[in-house]
């Protein structure tokens, strides 16, 4: 069977440094995996790679997506592909309102954008400007709005989970589960792992230290807890 | 009959300032320019993009400086020609004619009074509140000098929108002088828009003053959208006690343009407050000074002022110039100035959400020029929604 994204051998250059360093990774249709690792070890990088973010320079490796090599690939063309990301601090887009940005992603999309905005709970929000004064929770709900209302192939939803309080967790793993409805997969990045407690994974990756080090079961997420980041480095290549 | 040595005494004071330059701006020899006396062609589509239709209940159209057509079948709107109202109301015009524009402030007040041609003189009726705005359009035809003198007295308790565009034939080289004195009375509103779309080979020289009395209200929108050789206006806005001001604009500088655009509130009154809102963009070779004042006078006065440019080329200037200033130790003045590029940040962030990096530009550039259309009346907001867009399509 096809795999929808491999990331073989892949290391990644970016102002100078190395930020992915010999990286594999695969994901298959109806995952829900889980990329765990410390603060700064590369779990962004990565996905902002295979997304194809201007400035990360594949230095060696490829990135196929559904059997394509799209390494060479414009974000652009990644995303078209199927491609989404959430990402962990989106940046204040002045004057756009949220709701003016939903509406134009689902003119394409084919989807309504009070029926995202009701998903993910951020009817509230849709006459404000994107990203001015919203809580944490809010910025992780409207960007799982932005993927519900993409439908990708592939959703990579970024530290969900970090800077907001347990009743937000709870909200933005409803969204999750609705993103779960639409996407063939997900990837959630987390370092403090609270949105596990809602949302299980089919499969969980550590990355450390700029590389994807050890992927296991659902299972590895209790050795994770048990251990920590510290006691599970240095575990088997992917 | 009433003594019109008043009106002698304003144009003797308009020819002290023949050939005094403005403060800011560029300096244009007026000598170069005739009286814009064309055939009264008017084009009815440029109109349009300026936001002016025909067959409205009150309007009023004026081409070049000769031809003149106005009505108002709307209850309590008086309109007529300023001269008009000059010859047959002189008493009542005394109240209101060169009242909060000296015409001998510089070389276009003083050129305006002393040609003393065109113009619309509006009057809003005690406590009658208007919800279809009145339109008016001032159209060059031909190359020279327009300079309408527009009165504008919305009556105590009366609520009114005045929505006027100016636009010009294209390739005219024209000369725009407006003079507009704002008069808006205890507990009244007025909402002016004004939009302006220019030729490469126009300069444009409006003249604004309002006052605004005890509770009232004065919001104006100012757009220009298109080209224009060069720009250079500082309308001034004088407040009455618990009165309030907002004054948003959007400038968009293309090619060789020169544009010094700004605006003050004075304010006066107790508790009076104001926010000014300057956005301006700049293309090409376009030069753009933003400027904005804010002076505190009464107790408890309140004022927030944004001078924001956004650059989109590399040959392009801006300069932001915001001030605040208070007599009072009571007033809360605070203002924003940036300048700058629309960051990568943003653009890659809405080329991640699947739009093209053409597309997300287009999208950013929207929400820099987007006004809170919750401030604005509702038969207002679409046209400041075509304007925005028109912008947008401009800017990229």
């Amino acid at each position: 069977m096809m795999k929808l994204l491999e990331v073989r051998d892949l290391t990644v250059e970016a102002g100078g440094r190395i930020i992915v360093a010999d990286t594999n990774l695969e994901m298959e249709e109806g995952e829900v995996l889980y990329l765990l690792g410390p603060n700064g070890t590369g779990k962004t990088s990565l996905i902002r790679s295979i997304i194809g973010y201007p400035g990360y320079n594949v230095v060696k490796g490829r990135i196929l997506l559904m059997g394509e090599d799209v390494t060479e690939k414009p974000m652009e063309y990644r995303v078209a592909k199927g491609l989404g990301l959430a990402h962990q601090i989106p940046p204040r887009l002045s004057g756009l309102k949220v709701k003016t940005l939903l509406e134009a992603i689902c003119s394409r999309r084919k989807c309504d954008p009070d029926e995202v905005a009701s998903a993910t709970q951020i009817q509230h929000l849709l006459e404000r400007d994107f990203g001015r004064s919203f809580s944490g929770g809010e910025l992780k709900r409207v960007e799982l709005a932005t993927l519900l209302a993409m439908k990708p192939k592939i959703s990579f939803i970024d530290e969900p989970d970090s800077g907001v309080d347990v009743d937000s967790v709870k909200l933005i793993a409803d969204g999750i589960r609705r993103l779960m409805e639409v996407s063939s997969s997900i990837l959630v990045i987390t370092h403090t792992a609270m949105i596990t407690k809602y949302i299980k994974p089919t499969r969980v990756c550590l990355m450390i230290n700029k590389r994807v080090d050890y992927c296991g079961g659902p299972e590895l997420l209790e050795e994770v807890f048990e251990h920590g980041f510290k006691g599970m480095a240095g575990g088997n290549q992917v | 009959m009433a003594s019109r040595g008043w009106l002698e005494e304003i144009k003797s004071r308009a020819r002290e300032g023949l050939f005094k330059p403005a403060p800011y701006g560029e300096d244009i020899d007026l000598t170069e320019y005739n009286e814009a006396l064309g055939r009264g062609e008017f084009d009815p589509a440029r109109a349009e993009e300026v936001g002016f239709k025909t067959g409205g209940n009150a309007y009023y159209l004026q081409v070049d400086q000769n031809y003149f057509k106005y009505a108002t079948r709307l209850s309590g709107v008086e309109i007529m020609t300023v001269r008009e109202f000059v010859e047959n109301k002189p008493d009542e015009a005394r109240d209101y004619y060169w009242r909060l524009i000296d015409p001998g402030k510089d070389k276009y007040t003083a050129t305006a009074a002393l040609l003393e041609r065109g113009g619309y003189y509006i009057r809003v009726r005690k406590n009658t509140r208007v919800e279809e705005p009145i339109l008016a359009c001032l159209f060059l035809s031909t190359s020279g000098i327009q300079a309408p003198h527009n009165i504008v007295v919305v009556e105590e308790g009366g609520e009114a929108v005045v929505m006027t565009g100016c636009t010009i034939a294209p390739e005219s080289a024209g000369v725009h002088i407006g003079i507009s004195e704002f008069y808006v009375e205890d507990r009244a509103k007025l909402t002016f828009i004004m939009v302006h779309s220019w030729s490469r080979v126009s300069h444009v020289r409006p003249r604004t003053s309002a006052v605004v009395g005890e509770e009232g209200y004065y919001l104006n929108y100012y757009a220009n959208l298109s080209r224009v050789k060069t720009l250079q206006t500082y309308p001034e806005v004088s407040l009455g006690t618990r009165a309030r001001a907002g004054l948003y604009s959007v400038v968009l500088g293309l090619g060789d343009a020169s544009i010094d655009y700004g605006g003050a509130v004075y304010l006066k009154g107790e508790a009076s407050s104001a926010e000014i809102v300057s956005k301006a963009l700049a293309r090409d070779r376009a030069r753009v000074v933003t400027r904005g004042r804010l002076h505190g006078v009464g107790r408890e006065t309140r004022g927030h002022l944004e001078c924001r440019g956004l650059m989109l080329s590399r040959e392009s200037y801006m300069l932001a110039i915001p001030e605040l200033s208070s007599e009072t130790l009571d007033a809360s003045l605070t203002h924003e100035a940036s300048i700058g590029r629309l960051a990568e940040e943003e653009i890659n962030y809405l080329v991640s959400k699947g739009f093209t990096r053409d597309e997300s530009i287009s999208l950013l550039v929207k929400g820099f020029v987007s006004v809170d259309e919750k401030l604005f009346p509702p038969r207002v907001k679409s046209v400041i929604d075509s304007v925005e867009k028109l912008i947008v399509g401009k800017a990229m």
